[in-house]
């Protein structure tokens, strides 16, 4: 049996497996964040951003709330492919609760899974191994990490309400 | 679509709504009349058995929307704004929707299902989607699908256009919706050049505008 190579093709079926496709189908965060009941704390943060794939239109804006240094609250909204909703769809699953330094961890062990295949540590993102397939189709690698991408941008934003940059 | 219907012995004027409504307690003949105008964009005098009547025509703009900066949106959008009507080139992939890609034609860099909100679809627009990717392609087509567009096209091969179809069946559209989608898109010329395929395009656009429908 041939090795698996980083340029070996897959199938669509084997990309778009059906755990892929449950996750973005259930759009776990999406929509936008609601108002902090009681008002927000003086202590929150929040940030939002958008970021685009000029290639092929994928579009993700992340709005992401702050308190402590950890993730309280996250929503997102994804025009793209079932790829980035899923990957848009896992963040709203496992975010809450991440500090900024993990945040930044994950993205790193996210393309490490891309490139080398490396499988994701055990915690919150263990679920990241669903994008394993991804790893074959180079071209899409942005596809998954773009909401990953969003949630950087909007940490680096986030400031005490009604201050926004 | 409005034409304003002036008795030339009597001065006596009506504003009707040829495509719309049940006529407006307009005599049919009136009515007919009105709506060739309409369809020719050409206001005339229609001699009526009551005498002259001049029907002034108040058509909007021709638009005609491509969905997706490609090769062929490159030499059909300049073709559009030759013949006349309006065009706006929609592609949510800013690589692609590019000043330098298309000099002095309007672009959009929203998802067309926005752009097409935005815009307003109607009897006088059309919409031809050109990426190949049915992430962009398929709400462009809905959109317009559930509008008055006179003319509806999709670039694209017989297979592709069946699984096009088998899609938006699957999103709710009956037989009668589906006809309206012209794919593969344009007259049967032989185009092979892109800008062949533009002239092909345009040549059915103009005959569903004039004709009310393709003669293919």
């Amino acid at each position: 049996m041939p090795a698996k190579g980083v340029f070996e093709s897959v199938s669509v079926e084997d990309l778009y497996h059906e755990a892929l496709v449950r996750l973005a189908r259930e759009a776990t965060g999406a929509g936008a964040l609601p108002a902090p009941v009681g008002g927000a704390a003086p202590a929150t943060l929040q940030g939002m951003a958008t970021i685009e794939n000029p290639l092929c239109g994928d579009r993700v804006t992340v709005e992401v709330r702050v308190e402590g240094g950890r993730i309280t609250a996250l929503a997102h909204r994804v025009r793209g492919c079932v790829l980035c909703e899923a990957s848009a769809s896992l963040l709203g699953r496992a975010a809450v609760g991440l500090g900024t330094a993990e945040v930044e961890a994950s993205r790193r062990a996210f393309a490490a899974l891309l490139r080398e295949g490396t499988p994701p540590p055990p915690g919150p993102l263990a679920g990241l191994d669903v994008f394993a397939p991804v790893r074959a189709v180079a071209s899409r690698h942005s596809c998954v990490l773009l909401p990953f991408d969003a949630l950087g941008a909007a940490l680096a934003r986030a400031s005490p309400p009604g201050t926004a940059r | 679509m409005a034409v304003l219907a002036t008795h030339l012995g009597t001065g006596e004027a009506q504003l009707l709504h040829p495509f719309d409504g049940d006529g407006e307690g307009a005599a049919p003949a009136l009515c007919d009349a009105a709506r060739a105008a309409a369809r020719d964009d050409q206001s005339r005098v229609w001699n009526s058995p009551e005498g002259a009547v001049f029907l002034r025509v108040y058509n909007p703009p021709v638009q005609v929307v491509l969905v997706g900066a490609v090769h062929v949106a490159q030499a059909l959008a300049p073709m559009i704004g030759l013949v006349g009507y309006d065009v706006l080139v929609v592609d949510p992939r800013s690589a692609f929707a590019t000043e330098a890609r298309f000099p002095g034609v309007s672009l959009s860099t929203e998802w067309p299902d926005e752009a097409l909100a935005r815009v307003g679809l109607g009897r006088r627009s059309a919409v031809v989607t050109m990426t190949h990717d049915p992430k962009i392609d398929d709400p462009a087509l809905e959109a317009a699908l559930r509008s008055e567009s006179f003319y509806i096209g999709a670039l694209g091969s017989k297979k592709t256009q069946a699984a096009r179809r088998d899609r938006l069946a699957a999103r709710g559209f009956d037989e009668t919706a589906l006809a309206r989608l012209h794919g593969p898109v344009g007259l049967s010329i032989g185009a092979v050049s892109t800008a062949e395929i533009a002239v092909s395009i345009l040549s059915e656009l103009v005959a569903c505008l004039r004709k009310g429908s393709s003669s293919r």
